[in-house]
């Protein structure tokens, strides 16, 4: 509940428009797809905003951020606003919708970056950006999400890592709105320098902002950030019709798709360690079969898994990549392809030159390039969710991939989830010759299906089980909410100890909503999560119960 | 069909935000990704295409009431389709345009009226037209053009003008060269007159859907009177109630049904028009909403609980809508130069004036309007053609407001321009 | 008791110091930076010492000033500002951890010096990436916490590379492990699961490393780091491009650097060159873009071949012409040199002896501006331009550039020494108006800095106050005071 007086103070703030608490507006912010991260039984979240905002600039937020402070309520921020980690933690929250700053307000086309507001969306930004020859990083959530979301407060792996590395690396001067109010410019903003560099005086504010995932919103608001470009050799206005599978296009004659396919395991994950080192390609990504089946064609599929022998035939390609080639000159793009031929060779593979296959090409092409595809993994079953995904050498992906399908196995055969295979996990290496990667195993299921929600929340109880056992990597488990941190912390350093501290210390009073950060209230917050999700509960103490010490 | 009867699409929403959007793939600028009109001029998600499927399915399962201002967020809204045609890029089991008539039919059978509505709708009762004007002033537009009448001789094709034709004087011009020129060469067709009545589509989007069927009852009437095998509108409006809402609420006409454009585009490619004079223009296409992606006929012939299992044949994709015949009519005029937007065909932007906006709304009608004219002047084009009277009229009233240079034709002033007419 | 005493007991007496020409060479350095001599100079040999060390300085209230690379010092980072410190020498860790060929990447302690870790990564037919010729004695993590800018920018993706993940005692005697090293599991546990300690993010929520990087060890000691190696060429062609004006080289550097081309990448005004080659006396080029070309594993000599005529049509088009060498320098010999640690005396030193530093970030677009300032503050000052050494480094893929001015005088000279310090300060101060960005604020730049940026001191503050709350690490440095 918000007080009429906080709500006053917030409407004289940014104009009565500007401000809502009519209960079905705010419950446009508490239904989210992936909550089957909070064990909850549909897609609402368990509370709703007490009040949303649209603030219009920096100062504007600031306002917001303190009128929370002054009446005891807590606020959470949000761009696109996609996925349960939106969610509130309490009753007494304000939501902050940032759509209306939604800028690009520089492209600095020499150096490389643009400085967006939290609101502009990656087709966007990419749009603007490939009119100067230059491409950005896009999440695998896709282009319609927030550069700077990814980039500041959550986590983000993208299609074309290989080139443009992963969101947080890529983040330059930063415009932050700190819990109390007051604005901290991180790197050369800070010093009126200009946007190029986020990284100092001295110690890396970048480091409290946020780490391998974000705080999401759990300290304070972004508002403005710059993020580095990477280079587009490709048309500077691609003429794309279509929309979609249907999309057909000029593609520049020094592109080309291919699928690369190998024979085992181990070929597979040494074929993306050659790449790496002969730094070779543009995008290399495994989108699974069985979600490139289900995607496209989704009945299909279905029948399709009723028979075994189909299934064993599409899964003979699971060891596979998509492998982009964006080259820049005629020399470059044979060079590059000779490089792919021996290194599939070397590994035993095939390599599909997807650019012969009328109708696909041009649709593939643009939909990696683009990154408009990845809502198609809601066509299937209507939703998915997804495990694993630690960023390490390559050879760990590889492992994880292998935990993923093994445990989903036990769900898509019995009916639970829906059968994608069990072989999707999705993922790639990044950084050309850094050569580090992930995989992460996506899972598909129908969220208006109570039981196969049930089973999603299961699988995903079961996945962090055995991340703790086997000492994998956390990956996008620590996008669970701050349940996490207290379960995994223990085993991880006690980092959560640490995290706990930085809250403290930029946020004592807790104003920004610490639901999917760290809690000041730990005791609390166990306590809580084992009474709302008692279905998970007894899968998360026996994590807890690992033993670690680093 | 009722609101409960969509739950399950509405409970499918995975607020991916598609529906803000045109489809990412053809986003080509920043300035002009948007595709929702009402989120992108009133942000909150509740405007948005999901955000009023939330807030359906809120309402369904009592977390919500619905008052004056859920109502307002709700009749804030074109119904110009670009959230569904976003939202089925990558969606078989959403068809978010019917939850958004459903939300409003839901408004009407609690109470939650707007007024301009009520008036909209008292005129169409007593006078046939949503306009407020007199029905006896229907038929007044062809004045002069001694065209057959129903209830005279038996036509081929039927030509029915819609309300704003019939009854905006600043238009009518276009109607009337228009038929003058199908009759001219060698149509055979014939007007209702008094009359021709509405459609009744806008009353079935207010959300007044029983009404609908008295005046489609009346237009299979006069279709029948006529003898006509061809019905044509110049009306976008019309062509959509014909060709989407008539059929899905199991009304049949019987009789072809053809946009003016079509007809006409047809005529030029058989060579029985044949424009010759000069229009030495720039000029940028604007795809009406209800001509274009809402104009795809109805997909018959599924019936299933579960979507997920239906044939994508059956999704009303707004890609087999009219886009292509008023692009080659204006390709056709010796002289001009046609431009494209970057948001076109089914991705088009709004024109502002539909779903009782225009009238209820003027201000984020002319909001949506002076949106589409930026982009429209982006091009470099010196005029802005579409194919729909509800878009010329607040498009033209745009342009005076915010005295821009940019001129407003419909396709066909065009066409009679260079046939020498009016 | 003593911090000498306290610090035998962990360490024995053999590696404590307390020769009293010891601690005051430890009062001040070559870069003139003075301080107090410390209490004693302590070597640890393991990390368990480093955390008792630490645990030791918070219950004595001792400060710790940690040092990785040998002498010379230069730039402050290594004198202590407050009496009755106590140097953490870390040079004598010297192991390779582990050299990861397949992952390209090593774990080493802190006193590995580049020389040392060439060495064995070249065993593995890799490479380290190296800062401009470090001198023999300068630490690999040293040099990689500090944010030293690398020759070769295509690798440099984010301002922490080449550093991965690190083990760090904080301040609080608290011993982390950084990024994805930090679990679950040992890393015996975490290798077998095919993790290499390569993923620097992290954990959770929070950069670790980007806290600890940077500080001038004033949140606490590192005691392992992984870095990222790249693999040694099997080709390798190096080019140079001279112009007159550093303007005419700028659209040929960012278009290479764009597109990743070249390996090796720095721009180098004649004083530079002559002094690191020395060769040409006065007839250096006024500027030299230096770069090189490789091709590695996979067909390597055809990766070079396609990259010299892309790079040569690029050259073209810009209006430069690449050659293999100006006068008497060859791009290949000064490609070799720059993958090896500079033999004494350091080039910066070479022409008169002695050197005064001034570098910042900006963007390459900028660097004519900064020449300019500096040509003014030169003239106002009676410096001689001929003693400007003028080193441009391309980092972050080419999305910033290092711009360093090496003042060149005689230490012998009191006018000169007093000259090149009032430059120093005067060129420091207008390029920080200008926009220059001292991301390493060493010494008094580092009231400059921060002055500028009053919201980062306090958010620092915080953080110094979570890792090092008694403030026993470096105090006095960066905007953190001498008490703690």
């Amino acid at each position: 509940m918000i007080t009429d007086a906080a709500y006053r103070e917030l409407q004289e703030t940014l104009g009565a428009e500007n401000v809502s608490r009519e209960p079905a507006v705010l419950d446009g912010y508490t239904w989210q797809p992936f909550t089957d991260i909070l064990g909850l039984p549909d897609s609402w979240c368990r509370y709703r905003p007490a009040a949303v905002v649209l603030p219009g600039s920096t100062e504007e937020v600031q306002e917001v951020v303190r009128i929370c402070g002054r009446h005891g309520l807590q606020f959470k921020a949000m761009s696109t606003g996609w996925g349960a980690w939106n969610a509130m933690g309490g009753e007494n929250t304000v939501q902050i919708d940032l759509k209306r700053m939604n800028r690009i307000l520089e492209i600095d086309e020499k150096n490389m970056y643009a400085v967006v507001e939290p609101c502009a969306v990656c087709s966007q930004l990419q749009a603007e950006a490939m009119k100067k020859g230059l491409n950005c990083h896009i999440i695998g959530a896709g282009c319609g999400s927030s550069p700077l979301a990814s980039a500041t407060s959550l986590c983000g792996y993208g299609w074309s890592g290989l080139t443009t590395s992963y969101s947080a690396r890529n983040v330059l001067g930063v415009e932050w709105v700190l819990p109390d109010g007051e604005v901290l410019r991180i790197g050369t903003p800070g010093q009126d320098a200009g946007w190029f560099n986020g990284d100092g005086p001295g110690p890396s504010l970048r480091g409290a902002m946020r780490g391998f995932m974000g705080a999401c919103g759990g300290l304070g608001v972004f508002t403005r950030c710059a993020v580095k470009l990477f280079p587009w050799p490709g048309p500077e206005e691609p003429q794309v019709e279509g929309l979609l599978n249907d999309v057909t296009a000029e593609v520049p004659d020094t592109h080309a798709m291919f699928l690369i396919a190998f024979p085992d395991l181990q070929r597979w994950a040494d074929a993306a360690y050659s790449v790496a080192d002969a730094e070779i390609g543009y995008m290399m990504c495994k989108n699974a079969i069985g979600a490139l089946v289900a995607t496209m064609m989704p009945r299909g599929l279905k029948e399709l898994t009723r028979f075994a022998v189909f299934k064993d035939i599409l899964k003979t390609l699971r060891y596979q990549f998509q492998f982009l080639v964006c080259a820049r000159t005629p020399r470059e793009f044979a060079y590059q392809k000779a490089v792919l031929r021996e290194i599939v060779e070397e590994c035993e593979g095939i390599c599909l030159d997807v650019s012969k296959l009328p109708g696909l090409h041009d649709a593939f092409w643009w939909g990696f390039v683009r990154a408009a595809m990845p809502p198609l993994i809601f066509r299937m079953g209507g939703t998915f969710g997804t495990s694993y995904g630690a960023l390490e050498g390559f050879d760990h992906p590889a492992y994880q991939s292998q935990e993923g399908a093994r445990l989903k196995s036990q769900y898509t055969e019995t009916g639970r989830l829906m059968d994608d295979l069990a072989d999707n996990s999705w993922g790639g290496i990044y950084e050309g010759s850094t050569g580090f990667g992930h995989q992460e195993e996506l899972y598909v299921y129908d969220p208006r299906d109570s039981a196969q929600l049930e089973a999603a929340e299961d699988y995903l109880a079961g996945t962090l089980v055995d991340t703790a056992a086997k000492k994998l990597g956390p990956g996008l488990g620590f996008a669970g909410g701050a349940i996490v941190a207290e379960i995994f912390g223990p085993l991880i350093g006690d980092y959560h100890e640490w995290l706990r501290k930085i809250k403290g210390a930029f946020d004592p009073d807790n104003v920004s909503d610490p639901a999917f950060y760290v809690s000041p209230d730990p005791e609390k917050l166990i306590a809580e999560e084992m009474a709302n999700r008692p279905g998970m509960a007894q899968s998360l103490l026996s994590v807890m119960g690992e033993e670690d010490t680093p | 069909m009722a609101l409960q009867d969509m739950e399950r699409d509405m409970a499918g929403c995975s607020r991916c935000s598609s529906c803000k959007w045109i489809p990412h793939n053809q986003v080509k600028s920043w300035r002009f990704a948007q595709g929702c009109p009402s989120s992108t001029r009133y942000s909150f998600h509740a405007y948005s295409g999901s955000g009023k499927m939330i807030m359906g399915l809120s309402m369904l399962q009592s977390r919500s009431e619905l008052n004056d201002d859920v109502a307002g967020i709700i009749y804030n809204c074109q119904l110009c389709g670009s959230c569904q045609v976003s939202c089925q890029v990558y969606r078989d089991d959403i068809d978010l345009s019917d939850v958004l008539l459903e939300l409003r039919a839901k408004c009407v059978e609690d109470g939650f009226l707007i007024l301009e509505h009520m008036e909209m709708l008292q005129s169409m009762k007593k006078e046939d037209n949503p306009l407020g004007m007199l029905k006896a002033d229907r038929g007044r537009w062809a004045e002069g053009l001694g065209l057959p009448e129903i209830g005279g001789r038996q036509v081929e094709v039927l030509f029915h003008a819609g309300c704003r034709y019939s009854y905006d004087e600043d238009l009518r011009g276009t109607v009337r060269g228009t038929v003058s020129l199908l009759r001219d060469a060698g149509i055979d067709i014939g007007v209702a007159g008094k009359d021709e009545a509405c459609c009744g589509g806008r009353a079935y989007e207010l959300g007044y859907q029983g009404e609908m069927r008295n005046f489609a009852d009346d237009m299979a009437g006069r279709v029948k009177a006529s003898g006509a095998r061809t019905l044509v509108t110049a009306c976008s409006d019309c062509y959509y109630t014909f060709m989407y809402l008539y059929p899905k609420n199991g009304l049949d006409l019987g009789v072809e049904v053809l946009h003016i454009t079509e007809l006409v585009g047809r005529m030029i490619e058989e060579g029985r028009i044949e424009p010759a004079g000069e229009v030495p223009m720039r000029v940028t296409y604007h795809d009406p909403c209800h001509l274009g992606r809402r104009g795809e006929s109805y997909k018959e012939g599924w019936s299933g609980g579960d979507k997920l299992l239906r044939p994508v044949r059956f999704k009303q994709s707004g890609r087999l809508g009219v886009f292509d015949p008023p692009r080659d009519i204006i390709r056709a005029l010796p002289g001009i130069e046609l431009v494209e937007m970057e948001r076109i065909r089914e991705y088009s932007w709004c024109c502002g004036a539909g779903g009782g906006v225009l009238e209820a709304f003027p201000e984020f009608a002319s909001w949506t309007a002076g949106d589409r004219l930026e982009e429209a002047a982006a091009t470099g084009a010196e005029a802005l053609v579409t194919a729909c009277p509800w878009c010329v009229r607040v498009f033209r009233d745009a342009v005076t407001e915010r005295g821009m240079e940019m001129k407003i034709y419909d396709v066909m002033e065009l066409l009679a321009s260079s046939l020498g007419g009016a | 008791m003593t911090a000498k005493s306290d610090c035998v007991k962990i360490v024995g007496e053999e590696s404590v110091l307390a020769d009293k020409k010891i601690l005051a060479s430890f009062a001040r350095d070559d870069g003139g930076s003075q301080g107090s001599p410390p209490a004693c100079v302590v070597k640890p040999r393991s990390a368990e010492e480093v955390r008792e060390i630490v645990l030791m300085a918070n219950a004595r209230g001792y400060a710790l000033v940690p040092v990785s690379s040998g002498e010379p010092h230069s730039r402050g980072d290594t004198v202590p500002a407050t009496e009755g410190a106590v140097i953490v020498d870390l040079s004598g860790m010297k192991r390779v951890l582990r050299m990861d060929r397949r992952n390209k990447v090593a774990m080493v302690e802190p006193g590995v010096t580049f020389g040392e870790l060439r060495d064995a990564a070249a065993q593995e037919g890799l490479r380290v990436l190296t800062p401009l010729l470090p001198r023999p004695s300068k630490s690999v993590l040293g040099s990689a916490l500090e944010r030293e800018p690398m020759l070769i920018p295509k690798y440099h993706w984010d301002m922490t590379d080449p550093l991965m993940c690190v083990e760090v005692v904080f301040g609080t005697g608290d011993v982390f492990r950084t990024g994805s090293a930090a679990g679950p599991g040992t890393l015996e546990e975490q290798w077998a699961v095919g993790c290499a300690q390569k993923n620097p993010m992290g954990p959770g929520q929070t950069d670790f490393l980007r806290l600890v990087q940077g500080s001038q060890g004033s949140m606490g000691i590192v005691t392992w780091g992984t870095v990222k190696l790249e693999l040694l060429p099997g080709v390798e062609k190096a080019f140079l491009v001279t112009a007159d004006e550093f303007g005419a080289l700028q659209d040929f550097a960012y278009t290479i650097l764009k597109f990743k081309l070249p390996d090796l990448c720095l721009i180098l005004n004649g004083a530079a060159l002559g002094a690191i080659t020395e060769k040409g006396g006065g007839d250096m080029p006024p500027w030299t873009l230096a770069y090189s070309i490789s091709g590695y594993t996979y067909m390597p000599r055809e990766r070079v071949e396609y990259l010299e005529k892309d790079v040569a049509d690029i050259a073209s088009a810009a209006g430069v012409k690449p050659a293999r060498t100006a006068g008497d320098v060859d791009a290949g010999e000064l490609a070799r040199m720059m993958g090896a640690p500079c033999p004494p005396p350091h080039w910066k030193t070479r022409a008169r002896g002695a050197c005064r530093e001034v570098f910042f970030l900006t963007t390459l677009d900028r660097v004519p501006a900064f020449l300019a300032a500096v040509d003014g503050e030169m003239s106002a000052h009676g410096f001689d331009a001929r003693d400007l050494g003028v080193y441009v480094q391309p980092i972050r893929q080419g999305t910033g550039c290092h711009l360093e001015m090496d003042f060149f005088y005689d230490p012998g000279s009191e006018e000169d020494t007093r000259k090149a310090r009032a430059l120093h300060e005067g060129v420091s101060r207008a390029c920080i108006e200008m926009g220059g960005f001292f991301s390493r604020p060493y010494g008094g730049w580092a009231d400059l800095a921060y002055g500028r940026a009053p919201d980062a001191v306090a958010a620092l503050a915080r953080i110094k106050d979570i890792l090092d709350p008694r403030g026993v690490m470096n105090p006095g440095r960066l905007c953190f005071g001498k008490e703690g």
